[in-house]
């Protein structure tokens, strides 16, 4: 399995209260699966999401993504984990404004041993993949919403991660770009064999998906399918 | 680490915010610049007035201000004769018995301002080694010659005081006979009388000191002396640590300077870590999505490092310009003595220290709260 998560809880305190959006979760994927993630607000989407994505620890329970014990990995090994193997998509883009399109899908290439030109090159091959070629050198602000997403997703692949996070990577787009975002998360999975966790509200967007899992207060509500049973 | 391109983008990001960096810096540096400038000036003109090789005989008790002693005329010579070792360039005694008061002059035009007056002989030159005439002639009776930098106390043109020009002590006219130098002491601000003129003046028939330059003799040579003429009552004084006495007399002075830097200098500091604060705080979210690219959080302080660093530097470089133009070759006239402000290498170094010191520990604090909140509630924030 690609991941293997175990009995996986996350709690923090809160003043004086003691809050667990994800209690004793356990959950496997293969490589290459597209999975969905979907629930109510507050039901520890994200925050399985974060766990997966190495942006967040858990409390307890074991969280192995491709051979690596990610619940064990301290913070600075969690930095230099996700700049290997994770790319993550967020709803908003989080693009740097004063950096181009360029610049911005450069960003995880200058944490990697690479020359100048080898960066250019999976720079520009990133933003082609995503069909921006053309807008390699315009900055977010001159960018539609679709495309800044495209430019955000070419980030997120450009390292060439197994991984890829994406937290309602539809959910600020119009159809059109949404369907095209959605095509291309597709495209990602089943031809470049990624790994995609995707979570969303959006049950359209959801249908794309090998699998969708359903969260409530921090469990899942069905239980995990195999990619065989996965809903097309 | 980001490419420094990032930091130089991120300054143009709020040009507002910029100019306020600059500009608040370049105020604190050049505040830093001027109040080291004038305390090193300060010190300076009064450590090099003093010679180390240079007694001064003054009046018992008045060992603080020569303007006040006394001293009778007869310890010129009973010094000279009775003190062996003493310099003596062309077989002339180094013992100098002068006159020192301080009055207001008028020169031509009406300005009158207050001057230290030194009433001397020919032998002053032999004590005061580094007073050297540069125009005109020494002072005969019914002259004057005046320090290089006397005019910058009228505020003046150096032409107004020039040889052939009159300076009045009252309602006495003085010709000015010619100018003096003497590199780095205050006595370049002063008036020097003929002696006799002077006691006659200010109505005396007493000098204020008698200056000695030693050659083999030694300071208790002349202590002794003080002590077998006791009749004298006369105080024996090092040149040297007489200056740095005064030196100590203006210390009030000069950390008032820093007070008064230190306080501007909080307030721009308190106004550009508030700026600071406002601007990283609105970036926590992009350092949290380049934290979840896989920059560390030291590579990102490091990026806010170099990016206040190249604010603070651009004000401290306009402080220096503007330091050249206003500050260096300043003359600050003070009751003593001309100070002349000059940017030297350590004022320059304490300068870009200052600079450098904005850059980094001004950024720690705001850059540490921006990168400070964990990393899923950052990529929340708005």
């Amino acid at each position: 399995m690609f991941i293997t998560i175990r009995n996986l809880t996350k709690s923090f305190k809160k003043g004086p209260n003691l809050i667990t959006p994800l209690q004793n979760l356990s959950l496997e994927a293969p490589r290459g699966e597209f999975l969905a993630l979907m629930g109510p607000s507050g039901s520890g989407k994200t925050t399985l999401l974060n766990l997966i994505a190495g942006i967040d620890s858990p409390t307890s329970g074991d969280l192995m993504i491709d051979d690596h014990d990610v619940a064990r990995l301290s913070r600075a090994q969690l930095t230099k984990w996700r700049s290997r193997h994770v790319g993550y998509i967020f709803q908003l883009y989080h693009l740097v404004p004063i950096l181009s399109a360029f610049e911005n899908v450069e960003l995880p290439l200058l944490l990697m041993p690479l020359s100048r030109s080898e960066r250019r090159a999976r720079a520009d091959a990133a933003l082609d993949l995503v069909g921006l070629s053309d807008r390699a050198q315009h900055r977010p602000p001159e960018l539609s919403g679709g495309q800044e997403q495209r430019v955000a997703i070419a980030r997120a692949i450009v390292h060439d991660p197994e991984l890829l996070v994406a937290d309602e990577p539809t959910g600020d787009l119009d159809g059109e770009s949404a369907r095209s975002i959605l095509a291309l998360l597709t495209s990602l999975s089943q031809d470049h064999g990624k790994t995609i966790v995707m979570v969303t509200h959006d049950p359209k967007a959801a249908a794309v998906a090998n699998r969708v899992l359903h969260l409530e207060k921090g469990q899942l509500v069905n239980p995990p399918a195999t990619p065989a049973s996965a809903v097309s | 680490m980001l490419p420094i391109t990032y930091a130089i983008r991120n300054l143009f990001r709020d040009p507002s915010r910029l100019l306020q960096t600059v500009g608040g810096s370049a105020l604190v540096v050049l505040l830093v610049i001027a109040a080291a400038a004038l305390t090193r000036g300060m010190e300076g003109v009064l450590e090099a007035t003093g010679s180390a090789q240079n007694v001064i005989l003054v009046g018992a008790g008045s060992e603080e201000s020569i303007e006040r002693s006394e001293v009778h005329l007869d310890a010129e010579s009973a010094a000279a004769t009775a003190v062996s070792g003493l310099s003596s360039p062309l077989g002339i005694t180094a013992a100098s018995g002068e006159i020192l008061y301080m009055a207001p002059l008028t020169i031509a035009g009406g300005h009158e301002e207050p001057a230290l007056l030194r009433g001397v002989t020919e032998k002053a030159l032999l004590v005061h080694t580094r007073v050297r005439v540069i125009e005109g002639a020494y002072p005969s009776p019914g002259q004057v010659m005046v320090g290089r930098l006397m005019y910058r106390r009228f505020g003046v043109e150096a032409l107004d005081l020039a040889p052939g020009r009159t300076i009045a002590f009252g309602k006495t006219e003085f010709t000015i006979s010619g100018i003096f130098e003497a590199p780095g002491t205050v006595l370049e601000s002063e008036v020097w009388f003929d002696r006799n003129d002077l006691a006659t003046l200010t109505q005396r028939d007493t000098l204020s000191a008698v200056y000695l330059r030693l050659d083999d003799a030694e300071f208790d040579d002349v202590h002794v002396f003080t002590l077998q003429r006791n009749d004298l009552e006369l105080s024996a004084i090092r040149e040297d640590k007489y200056y740095e006495k005064l030196s100590s007399f203006y210390a009030p002075i000069r950390a008032m300077t820093w007070v008064t830097a230190a306080l501007v200098a909080a307030g721009a500091i308190f106004g550009g870590l508030n700026t600071l604060y406002a601007a990283f705080a609105s970036r926590i979210r992009e350092m949290a999505t380049l934290q979840s690219i896989g920059y560390t959080r030291t590579a990102l302080l490091l990026s806010l490092v170099q990016e206040s660093l190249l604010a603070t530097l651009t004000g401290t470089l306009l402080a220096f310009v503007l330091a050249m133009f206003f500050l260096d070759g300043l003359s600050i006239p003070l009751s003593l003595g001309t100070f002349t402000m000059e940017l030297t290498p350590g004022i320059i170094l304490t300068g870009l220290g200052t600079g450098l010191a904005l850059g980094t520990f001004g950024t720690l604090p705001p850059a540490l709260r921006c990168l400070k909140p964990a990393l899923p509630v950052a990529l929340r924030s708005s």
